[in-house]
């Protein structure tokens, strides 16, 4: 069965049929890093700069901000835009903490089309593992291809 | 520490006063507003935390300067001073008086109408949607919903956010 045209238009470098693996791509945050997002949106909690304020809350130590990772999941999916298009819903959930050093590596799958405005939007789901393939965080873009 | 009536004092008191559990539900619709200027310096050190820095500008000009997609994250807090946050140095929007003090973020939900650039006046506003109490695998806590809204100078959307943070005994 032929896939329907409209899911063509904008898919030619995923093979342009659905699901389509978007390319993946690794992060390792570092301290200096964590610091400089909290800096960037004024979040002064101490679990994000402080290793013994974070163990005595439960965690290992300092945890990657859930806004650095989102970041990170937008990285992924821009570099694959490449400027022709636009995320235009992101939603991700954080299911374990990251600490700075780790490796997060982001993924992404071209699941579906949806029409919401007159809009094409592609469905992305989302995933974020560590370098044991464990998961970190989960959630889905919404992609709008020129 | 949300506080109805933007009345910083009365938010400082509040802070010292013992939770109690129905507490929250007062303060459950608390909205908080303000404009905020975007700067290409705002932009770029953004832009640098997250690891991607932007090309120089060309021929010294920066006005307009693109953001990256989730740029409003850094919108979201406002301004206090420290000595107006919990303890824990955590946003003051997420002081609800709920009997818990361990905060953790643990999800976002954005909506982007488009990307902002330099130079621009924004309204940002945020509005604790929602407080839940959930058991848990180690217990009680508490999930709370805030939703921070941002329009542009016509009062356009630029981009809306739902973020639930975690508070744990």
């Amino acid at each position: 069965m032929s896939t329907p045209e409209p899911l063509l238009q904008g898919l030619e470098r995923v093979g342009g049929t659905l699901p389509a693996a978007l390319p993946a791509l690794t992060f390792r945050p570092t301290h200096a890093q964590v610091f400089m997002f909290s800096a960037a949106t004024w979040n002064r909690h101490h679990i994000h700069y402080s290793d013994e304020a974070a163990r005595a809350e439960g965690h290992t130590g300092v945890v990657v901000q859930r806004g650095l990772i989102g970041n990170f999941l937008a990285r992924m999916l821009t570099r694959w835009l490449e400027g022709r298009g636009e995320i235009r819903g992101l939603s991700w959930k954080v299911v374990k903490s990251a600490r700075p050093g780790d490796e997060l590596s982001c993924r992404g799958e071209l699941t579906s089309m949806v029409v919401r405005d007159q809009a094409r939007l592609y469905v992305c789901a989302l995933r974020v593992v560590d370098s044991r393939d464990l998961l970190l965080a989960e959630g889905t873009a919404e992609l709008e291809l020129d | 520490m949300f506080d109805k009536d933007g009345d910083l004092a009365v938010a400082a008191e509040r802070i010292a006063q013992p939770s109690r559990p129905d507490d929250f539900v007062t303060v459950i619709g608390t909205r908080r507003k303000r404009k905020s200027l975007v700067t290409a310096r705002d932009i770029r050190r953004f832009a640098q935390a997250i690891g991607e820095p932007l090309p120089p500008p060309v021929d010294d000009d920066d006005s307009g300067v693109l953001a990256p997609p989730l740029f409003c994250q850094t919108l979201s807090y406002d301004e206090l001073p420290v000595e107006l946050l919990p303890p824990d140095g955590s946003p003051a929007e997420l002081d609800v008086p709920v009997p818990a003090k361990r905060l953790v973020g643990g999800a976002s939900e954005f909506k982007l109408h488009r990307r902002v650039r330099a130079g621009e006046l924004l309204t940002v506003e945020t509005e604790l949607k929602d407080v839940q109490k959930k058991m848990g695998k180690s217990g009680v806590l508490y999930l709370l919903i805030i939703e921070t809204r941002i329009a542009d100078a016509t009062g356009r959307p630029v981009s809306t956010e739902t973020a639930t943070y975690v508070k744990r005994p």
